[in-house]
């Protein structure tokens, strides 16, 4: 038993701090002299997979049972059925017949893959020359989670406690440093249309902050214009360099698409209307939460994507309704519909629990799927790349127990770029 | 001799009057009571307390997951005055039973909840909403029986009788070592207590040679000593909360130095002690998805684990499972509250627990944590008619409860409820939007 007055004496803290002086010294000294390998041996460049089934998740919707994948160099080289892919010598073989395999799953909402403290950098109501990249942060706890549920891409963008919080940054779930980490930068840019960055208290409501963000994409798409238009030779006028403004040049130019913070009608509304139709940008709802859905015409008439969550129903009080956002999305006409976390909110491994939910409240499983796969990845223009068990993409695979959506099933091995970043054989995480 | 005459008319009314298939119809039977009662207080002299009419329930169909004894098909369970009373093939129906066909559904026991918040009131039976919008949920969820504070009550939607079916679950002991104080003058109690027993055995031995013995003092023998001593003599289970090992580790030393029976809320890190905590003989409630990191300070395993039930249930450490958030939520963030207790059950089978287990985690185990199995958490006869009656397996994400069924009545019907009626009514994975498209110039009607 120690007794209790010990545990605040000054001697404890005291000695307690010269311990930690020393393990710091130790610890500082060590990391100097023992370097950690991170690199994987020759062998695993190149992977077969044996799988049991391999939803592909592409646009034919090709499902192989008893299937081989081969992986050289970071990508997909062959996928097809067992009968017809014989494993070359020099592959590591994968046996997972009894598993499914799933692309990388994609998580287009994401503030856990950098540093939790630097979610919102609140300077002015639309902050427009910021960007995630410098908060990204290689291994930490939470993108070692993440990857255990599967998830091998994410956007990190700011949160949404300004207009415009910056401009976000597509991740790999693995990777050392940030440059291995980074798909593409910028990735989106941030914009909260409503509910959440107003400042009632101040005399900052929904009028005030639409003004603002709009005279601030007004600039940025003058400037994108001017520079167009030397470039093109239709003026001989040189425009000045803005860092602030340089960045909106892809946006405008549709190279990636803005993702936005907007949920309840009356706001989805103004996002349709002001970014997708009159502002032409390429446009991410993120949210679409509570009656949002009731505005899914209005969607249907612009190549918008629509990305449901962390919210997964509504409860609608005047007609004593428990309404699924997704499944009501869905109804509505609105497939190009995504599924998110909007990571701390629900922990990124969670994603596919997420689509649980959502099929729960009445949406189905296979779409499901393709809204934490294939749809994101569009909607982040990233397709190329990832989403689906293609020959080409990038070799970034969840390899489950069964159907991920099943809160029953685990993941088993994440694979990234080829290389094995979770293996629950290892060490389980979720 | 007239009384029996009645009651055969009023059958006969009765089968007249109810149609004899589906739940429907009941103002005949109402009706019929309302005469019987008239009647009957016609011949006060001759019986002053008419005994009332035998209620009967009739489940048929299904398949019937007991989860004490295995799987049923094809069998009728009847249920008398709100308890099971039989349950086979070729049951004898009662003609004035109510019966509801399940066949296609899954029937399980009403599913127990270790722990609730905002269902029941601060006092359950005086002060609970019994037509609350929780109420519904939870039943919707599948739920009839939850711990609500210090008491065990069901979910008997629209009436209170019934409600409590145990008082004063646990007695809760702070042993924490955030605060060593406590911990110190609570082990000094039960050293106290433990002492007083002795003293009195000795003197109970000591009386039979000589009559003038003194009983050992038992003034101080109050408040918490009090505790103690009911906690000795197995009267009442302990209640701990309890996450870390070291802390875990306390509480199985405090349990079993002093023979106690204990249950620990919590158990993050239990599995990590699973063997010590199944020799203390704790029980344990968990919540699988809990997630903590690892302390990689420390020179052993910690954190949370997925495998966590699944570990505890290997070493025989009996557990019941609680989702984090143990209240019925409405903000919109699912499948991490009571409503969705099943899903947290998943979660455990994800991390290795089985399917049965899991189960019984939020059944049978549950009610036996909080010490209730002889009335809920299995369908056998003579325990209450609890069922929760699902368009399939209850650990699949898709499975909607499409009957609630407490005390042998019908309390959450999904189909009669706007809640969820919309969704999947008819069993069809593309089912249209519910009427309500608004506003109606953007929607179906344009």
């Amino acid at each position: 038993m120690i007794p209790h007055h010990y545990l605040k004496s000054q001697a404890f803290t005291r000695g307690f701090r010269m311990l930690l002086a020393i393990a710091i010294f130790v610890g500082v000294t060590l990391g100097g002299v023992v370097q950690v390998s991170a690199g994987d041996s020759p062998d695993a460049a190149r992977i077969a997979v044996r799988a049991g089934k391999v939803l592909t998740m592409d646009k034919a919707d090709v499902v192989y049972n008893n299937a081989v994948i081969l992986i050289n160099n970071g990508k997909i080289e062959r996928v097809g059925a067992a009968s017809k892919i014989r494993i070359p010598h020099g592959y590591r073989v994968i046996d997972a017949l009894d598993r499914w395999v799933v692309p990388g799953l994609v998580d287009c909402h994401n503030h856990t893959a950098g540093s939790l403290m630097d979610l919102n950098d609140m300077v002015y109501l639309t902050n427009p020359g910021l960007r995630t990249l410098e908060t990204v942060m290689p291994e930490s706890e939470n993108v070692k989670q993440g990857r255990a549920g599967g998830v091998t891409s994410v956007l990190l963008i700011p949160g949404s406690g300004t207009n415009m919080s910056g401009f976000g940054t597509i991740t790999k779930m693995g990777g050392d440093t940030v440059d291995d980490m980074v798909m593409r930068s910028p990735g989106s840019l941030k914009i909260a249309q409503a509910g959440n960055p107003e400042r009632y208290w101040f005399g900052v409501g929904r009028s005030y902050m639409n003004y603002n963000t709009r005279q601030t994409l007004m600039k940025a798409k003058t400037y994108h214009e001017s520079w167009k238009a030397f470039e093109s030779g239709d003026s001989s006028h040189e425009p000045d360099y803005n860092p602030i403004y340089d960045g909106f040049r892809g946006l405008f130019s549709r190279d990636y698409p803005v993702s936005v913070h907007t949920q309840m009608y009356q706001v989805l509304m103004t996002t349709v209307d002001m970014l997708t139709k009159k502002l032409k940008l390429r446009t991410v709802l993120d949210h679409c939460t509570f009656d949002a859905f009731k505005v899914a015409p209005q969607v249907l008439k612009t190549d918008a994507y629509t990305i449901n969550g962390p919210r997964q129903y509504w409860f609608d009080r005047s007609q004593r309704k428990m309404n699924g956002n997704a499944a009501r999305w869905w109804q509505g006409g609105v497939h190009k519909l995504g599924i998110n976390t909007d990571a701390p909110v629900i922990p990124q491994e969670e994603l596919p629990f997420q689509a649980a939910m959502a099929c729960w409240y009445g949406w189905q499983t296979y779409p499901a799927l393709r809204g934490l796969t294939r749809i994101p990845a569009e909607a982040l223009m990233v397709d190329k790349r990832v989403g689906t068990i293609e020959v080409g993409k990038d070799a970034d695979l969840g390899i489950w127990t069964g159907n991920p959506i099943d809160p029953r099933s685990s993941c088993e091995l994440t694979i990234i770029d080829g290389r094995i970043v979770y293996d629950a054989a290892v060490r389980r995480r979720f | 001799m007239k009384i029996k005459n009645y009651f055969l008319l009023l059958t006969l009314i009765a089968l007249v009057a109810t149609p004899a298939w589906g739940l429907g119809n009941e103002k005949g039977k109402e009706a019929a009571k309302t005469k019987a009662s008239i009647d009957t207080s016609a011949d006060v002299e001759k019986e002053k307390k008419p005994k009332k009419e035998d209620v009967y329930f009739n489940l048929t169909g299904g398949t019937v997951h007991t989860v004490t004894g295995g799987v049923l098909r094809d069998v009728s369970i009847l249920c008398k005055n709100g308890k099971i009373v039989e349950m086979g093939q070729g049951v004898a129906v009662p003609e004035n039973a109510k019966s509801l066909d399940a066949t296609g559904y899954h029937i399980y026991p009403g599913l127990v909840a270790a722990d609730s918040g905002g269902i029941f009131g601060a006092s359950a039976e005086n002060s609970t909403n019994v037509f609350s919008l929780q109420m519904t949920l939870a039943l919707a969820g599948g739920i009839t029986t939850a711990a609500t504070g210090n008491t065990a009550a069901k979910m008997t939607f629209g009436s209170t009788e019934g409600l409590v079916i145990k008082r004063d679950l646990f007695k809760t002991l702070r042993y924490s070592t955030i605060e060593p104080n406590a911990r110190y003058e609570l082990r000094e109690k039960f050293e106290k207590v433990r002492q007083y027993l002795r003293d009195y055995e000795a003197y109970e031995e000591e009386k039979k040679r000589d009559d003038e013995a003194e009983e050992p003092d038992k003034e101080w023998l109050k408040g918490q000593y009090q505790v103690c001593l009911s906690l000795f003599k197995k009267n009442a289970v302990a209640k701990f909360t309890a996450n870390n090992a070291h802390e875990l580790l306390d509480v199985c030393d405090l349990v079993s130095t002093f023979d106690i029976d204990a249950v620990i809320f919590g158990a993050v890190e239990g599995w990590t002690v699973a063997p010590q905590l199944a020799r203390a003989k704790v029980s344990v409630v968990v919540t699988p998805r809990r997630r903590d990191n690892l302390d990689e300070r420390l020179n052993r395993a910690s954190g949370s684990s997925i495998e966590n039930a699944s570990i505890l249930y290997d070493h025989g450490v009996s557990l019941a499972i609680i989702p984090a958030n143990t209240s019925v939520t409405l903000w919109g963030l699912a499948g991490r509250d009571l409503l969705h207790l099943n899903m947290e059950a998943a979660f455990a089978v994800r991390g290795g627990l089985s399917e049965a287990a899991a189960l019984r985690a939020i059944t049978i185990d549950a009610a036996k944590l909080l010490g209730v199995d002889h009335r809920v958490g299995s369908i056998e006869i003579g325990k209450d008619a609890d069922f929760a009656i699902t368009d399939g397996d209850i650990l699949h994400y898709m499975t909607h409860t499409r009957w609630t069924v407490v005390n042998g009545e019908v309390v959450y019907d999904k189909l009669k409820d706007t809640l969820f009626d919309h969704i999947r009514p008819n069993g069809e994975l593309e089912s249209p939007p519910p009427d309500d498209y608004w506003p109606r110039s953007l929607g179906a009607d344009q």
